[in-house]
């Protein structure tokens, strides 16, 4: 009996050895950290959502602005990745635990662990991406301050240039949970369609969003790819062949479906054609300039410039945008081209507003 | 065989209804779930319109030949199909009061005529199609992960070890198949290294359930916290910095087998699958028959049910769990591989995504046994396919309501229909002699 056992202490032996040089594994990126040219003495962190610093989307995006700012403004740094909806909370305390001077939270899941720090510690700054603190009437503080971006105005140049590309004329878009920050492009996706109808005198349809009764398709998470591909395939048995995923990891599980039917992807949030392994059906993507955002919030932190008030990322102020067509520039007439510069403008300009109340005002 | 001394129904996951004495009062519960649903059926076929029509695709993109949309007028449609069902549900009470034992095939075709006439419904008059083989292809890529974590957990429990860490297995054959198939370029290598993960993992958990008789369910959770670590560390560290070597993304090839898959609908769902799809299929013949008519199945029952009675005739209790829970993790193992190289995906952080924990679901829905632990993963993934397909034709149910479909319909089938469930008397307690 002993016998059988040998093999099986072996193999526990060895994912203990594993997880031992996991751990000594992470140990030079810290030390790393405190060896930037000029020291200032300024602590930003960082948690994030379900999705970790490499979902290839916004989490990324945050953790890239993070990077930059420990590089170039040389502060202190600290974060934490959540697993799962329960360490939100005791991980945004973590942070506050170890003298941060602000504290992001990543995504609108984060909401209230960081509102709830907020209120507990004045003396620690937060901020929340890509959504609004959802504070009591009345109820203010100096200490939060939201970024959201306004990706709808980003996702209506994506919706007309899907619709003017499709072949089919029917183009598609689905996402992870129904909440704003998801929506919003998918609201924006859809008047971009109508545009290009009205515009063209075309008939476009879009299916997986109905903009009016703000019901579509929903995968139900933002990490099951499996569950990402089956939606997809749905779409595309109704025909469509340009689809926007807007599901972080899950929206991954789009590509081989969408690779096996010839047609093309949106991607959101990072520029999908680096970001992804996809890269060669990626038409453009919707881009929401999280690093960027978080960059210029520690810069103001170091200046003493935290203010609550809340940033905005719009087409104006290059917090969204739209991403270069890479391997579909040919393809993408000069016409179509020239009108997405014309309504990025007129968007710019306020003449288009795109009116959706998943939109962050 | 040896097996002829203990009747096969003894050791089964059955209440022992039988020694009631006296005749049994007769069972209303299906008969008037039938006449229900009949009843919704013809609500359905009152409410379509008249002159609507409802679009039915049979096809899938790959076919080898193209049936054309099937365009059928809804209200006859529905109605057909409600009177047929109010007829079954008719049968059924009439057989309720004769006493007479409802066979299989009834429920079966009540659901499919069920499922048809609630479908023609919220199709008719919509511009979008109802894609039949892309519901069902759907529902079939949805449950084989479940269908191959049940089959593990089954053979698990069946031998008196509580697999928790089913999960745990899926995900480290996912993330071994990846990196296998990757590192050798070719996906059936991914094949090979796959159920060698879900084995390791297995091995782990009789190591410390069996040899130090830890608390299974303790040791269980902790193999799958420690797996979504080990994957997420190499993950975000080895895999992310160098994907083309560990996580270039594999497909397994489509092998659509020759004659069965052209029958149609059926065909392009069940045999123009990967090989991974087809082994799914001989796991669970083989553990249906090897499971209740073998030497080994009756061993394993016998160790699950009552240890010492094992041991008594010589069957070595122990060494019976630690081969089948290994055995049983490369089974989930391989399920993992479908994540990956079934689906043509690079590995992703806990992309398993609770599948495991379903899969326990689907097992004990079974009641520990293969054939009913794989209509409750298929019930599973159609229903999560169905609300899939039904978001996308854009009924104007609210989608949170369509995600949730599939959880609804499992606890209904589990109060309604499945009711107490027996596992192995010994599931969960260490032997010592």
């Amino acid at each position: 009996m002993k016998r059988s056992f040998k093999t099986s202490g072996a193999i526990a032996a060895t994912a203990a050895a594993a997880l031992l040089l996991s751990s000594c594994g992470e140990a030079p990126e810290e030390e790393s950290e405190g060896t930037a040219s000029e020291e200032v003495d300024y602590k930003a962190c960082l948690v994030s959502d379900e999705g970790g610093w490499d979902d290839r989307s916004f989490n990324q995006s945050a953790f890239e602005g993070l990077e930059m700012a420990i590089d170039e403004l040389g502060i202190d740094s600290a974060d934490a990745q959540s697993t799962a909806e329960s360490e939100y909370g005791p991980n945004v305390d973590t942070m506050v635990q170890q003298n941060c001077d602000v504290v992001f939270g990543v995504g609108f899941l984060l909401e209230e662990g960081l509102r709830e720090a907020a209120e507990a510690n004045p003396e620690t700054n937060f901020a929340l991406i890509d959504s609004y603190f959802n504070f009591e009437e009345g109820e203010e503080l100096e200490n939060a301050k939201p970024l959201v971006f306004n990706t709808g105005e980003a996702a209506y140049l994506a919706g007309y240039v899907a619709a003017a590309m499709s072949e089919t004329g029917v183009v598609g878009t689905w996402g992870g949970i129904q909440i704003p920050s998801v929506t919003v492009f998918m609201d924006g996706y859809a008047d971009g369609v109508e545009r290009y109808n009205e515009d063209n005198d075309g008939d476009v349809e879009l299916v997986g969003w109905d903009k009016e009764g703000q019901t579509g398709s929903f995968s139900g998470d933002f990490s099951d790819q499996t569950q990402g591909r089956e939606v997809t395939e749905q779409l595309l048995s109704q025909d469509a062949d340009i689809i926007m995923p807007v599901a972080g990891n899950a929206g991954v599980g789009a590509g081989p479906a969408l690779e096996a039917a010839d047609a093309q992807m949106i991607w959101v949030d990072s520029d999908g054609y680096e970001s992804t392994d996809y890269g060669d059906i990626v038409l453009t993507s919707v881009m929401k300039e999280i690093g960027a955002a978080v960059y210029a919030t520690i810069e103001e932190g170091t200046q003493d410039g935290f203010t609550s008030e809340s940033y905005v990322g719009t087409l104006e102020n290059e917090g969204v945008g739209l991403a270069p067509f890479h391997d579909f520039e040919d393809e993408v007439p000069s016409e179509v081209a020239e009108a997405i510069e014309q309504l990025r403008q007129e968007i710019i300009d306020g003449e288009t507003v795109i009116e959706s109340e998943n939109a962050p005002s | 065989m040896s097996d002829q001394t203990v009747s096969p129904a003894a050791v089964q996951a059955e209440p022992l209804k039988q020694s009631t004495t006296g005749v049994r009062p007769i069972s209303w519960k299906y008969p008037i779930t039938y006449a229900v649903l009949a009843a919704l059926a013809v609500l359905f076929a009152i409410t379509l319109p008249a002159g609507a029509r409802t679009h039915f695709r049979l096809s899938s993109g790959g076919d080898f030949f193209e049936i054309p949309l099937v365009e059928l007028p809804s209200r006859p449609a529905g109605w057909i199909l409600a009177l047929i069902l109010v007829g079954l549900a008719g049968l059924a009470i009439w057989q309720a009061s004769q006493r007479v034992r409802t066979r299989l095939w009834l429920p079966l075709l009540f659901g499919v005529l069920f499922v048809l006439a609630f479908l023609v419904w919220a199709g008719a008059d919509r511009g979008a199609v109802i894609p039949l083989v892309t519901m069902l292809t759907g529902a079939l890529a949805l449950s084989v992960p479940l269908i191959f974590g049940a089959m593990c957990g089954l053979v698990g429990e069946r031998s008196g070890v509580i697999n928790i860490a089913i999960e745990a297995q899926l995900l480290a054959g996912a993330f071994l198949a990846a990196v296998a198939a990757s590192v050798f370029t070719s996906a059936y290598m991914g094949l090979v290294f796959a159920p060698v993960a879900g084995a390791l993992v297995g091995a782990l958990l009789v190591f410390f359930s069996v040899k130090y008789q830890v608390n299974q369910i303790i040791v269980g959770v902790v193999l799958n916290v420690l797996i979504i670590g080990l994957t997420g560390f190499l993950f975000s560290t080895a895999l992310t910095q160098n994907p083309e070597l560990w996580n270039a993304r594999q497909q397994l090839p489509r092998l659509p087998i020759p004659g069965l898959s052209q029958i149609p609908i059926i065909g392009p769902v069940l045999f123009n699958q990967t090989i991974l799809v087809y082994l799914m299929y001989l796991i669970v013949g083989v553990l249906n028959v090897f499971l209740f008519r073998s030497r080994w199945g009756l061993r394993t029952r016998a160790v699950g049910e009552h240890p010492k009675a094992a041991d008594t005739v010589g069957i070595k209790v122990n060494r019976m769990r630690v081969y089948n829970v290994i055995l049983a993790g490369g089974i989930a193992g391989l399920g993992g591989a479908f994540f990956t190289i079934g689906q043509g995906l690079a590995f992703g952080k806990e992309m398993s995504a609770g599948a495991g924990f379903i899969a326990l679901a689907a097992m004990i829905l079974g009641r520990w046994h293969p054939i009913g632990a794989l209509l409750a993963a298929l019930l599973f993934g159609f229903s999560t396919s169905l609300g899939n397909t039904l978001a996308t034709i854009g009924t104007p149910v609210p989608s949170e309501a369509l995600l949730m479909l599939p959880y609804v319909i499992t606890i209904f089938a589990v109060a309604g229909f499945v009711g107490r469930v027996r596992p192995p008397a010994a599931n969960g307690t260490p032997y010592v002699k």
